[in-house]
């Protein structure tokens, strides 16, 4: 265990070395909602932007925390400093631990940043058991995101490899996980498709919070599957993640 | 026992690339051995074989008695590890480099530790600047003080001196010297042969294969040594094994004669011994 903090507190100190990258990923994410709202606004009045403008943001920390978690540590493996890791006797729990340290900080912020800016352009306001619970949903979203990000790292040994994992990740999350259109409409086979990606589960609990008269107590099952969608990608990864080569 | 045993070690890479062809070497405790060759030899291959970081496909090895992947956990403990060309965090210092890879051993005191690794490397007043701002060899600096913050018996360095100008590469291996007079045993590879003759003992490695394993003296002896004679204004060459013994039968025949006005010897370098050696093999 004190090895795991040994690695988040390595990661989290790149991180803070790092302003530009950080600015780029709380500015990145801003910016695309300021784009969103845009294009919201062409819209006639009276459109329910809420329903979409809320899963939008989930979308976006989710696409970032999972980007830039797999290219940091498909980083790590060609730069060598996994494999010296690994020799000075860290283990792949450890590696992956540390990963999921230092990336939480940098998720919970970026999930709070996304979430106000979306609430505060799109003047959306909810009572603040929902806001919990939206913010709730939408960071659980970014963990289980660093999760699948240090999973698909580990099939690549490049960088470059990690590139073809995005489109098969992104698109089906917006097109099958229920953000632009109810996911029952779809062909069964589509719509069990859409449940492998974490953002249908986040998406589930976000349209019942804000419907109003929308019960937490109906979705609490989405937060559960998704607090163990990250804990068995964990698990996956800590088993594909290789030691030896 | 031996700090390394290798018998037949091999490594392929599919059907085509053989990096190692059955690797046999020993090499003792407390000793300065080298692996020379020249670049593809399979120097790297070998060394991540050894540290527990590449899965052999055949033969067997034991490194201070253990199994480098069935008993990694225990190995690792005794053993550091510099990879070729420094491994390390650009964004962070060097001191801070020297921790981390320090806190993996669970180093008691790993501040005062970190400190005095940098300062072997006599990189101790640039210990805090960001590893980026860094020159290459001081650099390769830091990678050796990651690599034995933790006091490992046993040093595995891969490459060390490459692209180090030569004033650092001198110091370099006095480093090394007095690491091994304190008992470390040191593993280094090179594609340079003349750091070869500072090691205790080498293995020429080519294609995957060990070609000489000796020490440079034992290595010289089997080359050949030009006798250049001037005898009456004439001259003449002679070629002579490569052994004093050699040399001494060789003069006795002209019993020094006033007529031998000069007399001049030139033996083979490691390199030209090691290259005949290759000759006679292929």
């Amino acid at each position: 265990m004190r090895r795991t903090f040994v690695v988040g507190r390595r990661v989290l100190r790149q991180l803070r070395r790092n302003p530009r990258f950080l600015v780029l990923t709380i500015v990145g994410p801003l910016v695309i909602v300021y784009f969103l709202k845009l294009f919201f606004d062409t819209f006639p009045e009276g459109f329910d932007t809420g329903r979409y403008a809320v899963p939008a943001a989930a979308f976006i920390v989710h696409f970032m925390a999972f980007l830039l978690c797999a290219i940091a540590l498909v980083q790590e493996r060609t730069a060598g400093t996994m494999e010296r890791m690994f020799v000075n006797g860290f283990r792949r729990a450890e590696v992956i631990g540390g990963y999921v340290l230092g990336y939480l900080g940098l998720a919970t912020f970026q999930a709070a940043v996304a979430l106000g800016e979306v609430l505060w352009l799109f003047e959306l306001d909810y009572d603040a058991d929902v806001l919990a619970s939206l913010f709730a949903v939408v960071w659980l979203l970014a963990i289980a995101s660093v999760m699948l990000g240090i999973f698909v790292s580990t099939f690549a040994r490049r960088e470059s490899q990690v590139f073809p994992f995005i489109p098969l990740i992104a698109f089906p999350s917006v097109f099958l996980s229920g953000l632009l259109m109810e996911p029952d409409e779809l062909p069964r086979w589509a719509e069990l498709l859409g449940r492998a990606f974490p953002v249908f589960y986040a998406n589930e609990v976000i349209q019942e919070m804000i419907e109003p008269g929308g019960a937490l107590a109906d979705v609490w099952t989405n937060f559960a599957v998704l607090a163990g969608y990250g804990a068995a990608l964990l698990v996956l990864a800590s088993l594909t993640l290789r030691e030896v080569e | 026992m031996d700090a390394i045993e290798l018998e037949g070690l091999e490594k392929r890479y599919g059907k085509k690339v053989q990096a190692l062809r059955g690797v046999d070497l020993s090499v003792r405790k407390g000793e300065v051995f080298g692996l020379v060759g020249p670049n593809g030899a399979g120097k790297t291959t070998l060394i991540k074989a050894l540290v527990g970081s590449l899965r052999p496909s055949g033969g067997r090895a034991r490194v201070l008695g253990l199994d480098p992947l069935k008993d990694r956990t225990e190995l690792r403990r005794r053993i550091g590890y510099m990879p070729q060309s420094p491994v390390l965090y650009d964004d962070l210092s060097g001191l801070e480099n020297v921790e981390f890879f320090g806190a993996a051993h669970g180093v008691r005191g790993l501040r005062e530790r970190a400190r005095e690794a940098l300062r072997f490397v006599e990189l101790e007043e640039r210990a805090n600047d960001p590893v980026h701002t860094l020159s290459g060899g001081m650099k390769n600096r830091v990678s050796l003080a990651c690599a034995l913050v933790h006091r490992p018996e046993m040093l595995f360095l891969d490459e060390p001196t490459a692209g180090v100008d030569p004033r650092l590469r001198s110091r370099f291996w006095a480093a090394f010297r007095e690491l091994a007079r304190g008992g470390v045993t040191l593993f280094i590879s090179t594609h340079l042969m003349d750091e070869a003759t500072l090691c205790d003992r080498v293995a020429i490695l080519r294609q995957g294969r060990v070609v000489v394993s000796d020490s440079p003296r034992e290595i010289l002896r089997r080359g050949r040594t030009r006798l250049l004679v001037r005898e009456n204004g004439k001259e003449e060459e002679r070629i002579i094994g490569g052994r004093p013994e050699d040399l001494a039968e060789a003069l006795h025949a002209y019993g020094l004669r006033k007529s031998v006005s000069a007399v001049s010897v030139e033996t083979d370098s490691l390199e030209q011994v090691v290259l005949s050696i290759i000759g006679e093999e292929a």
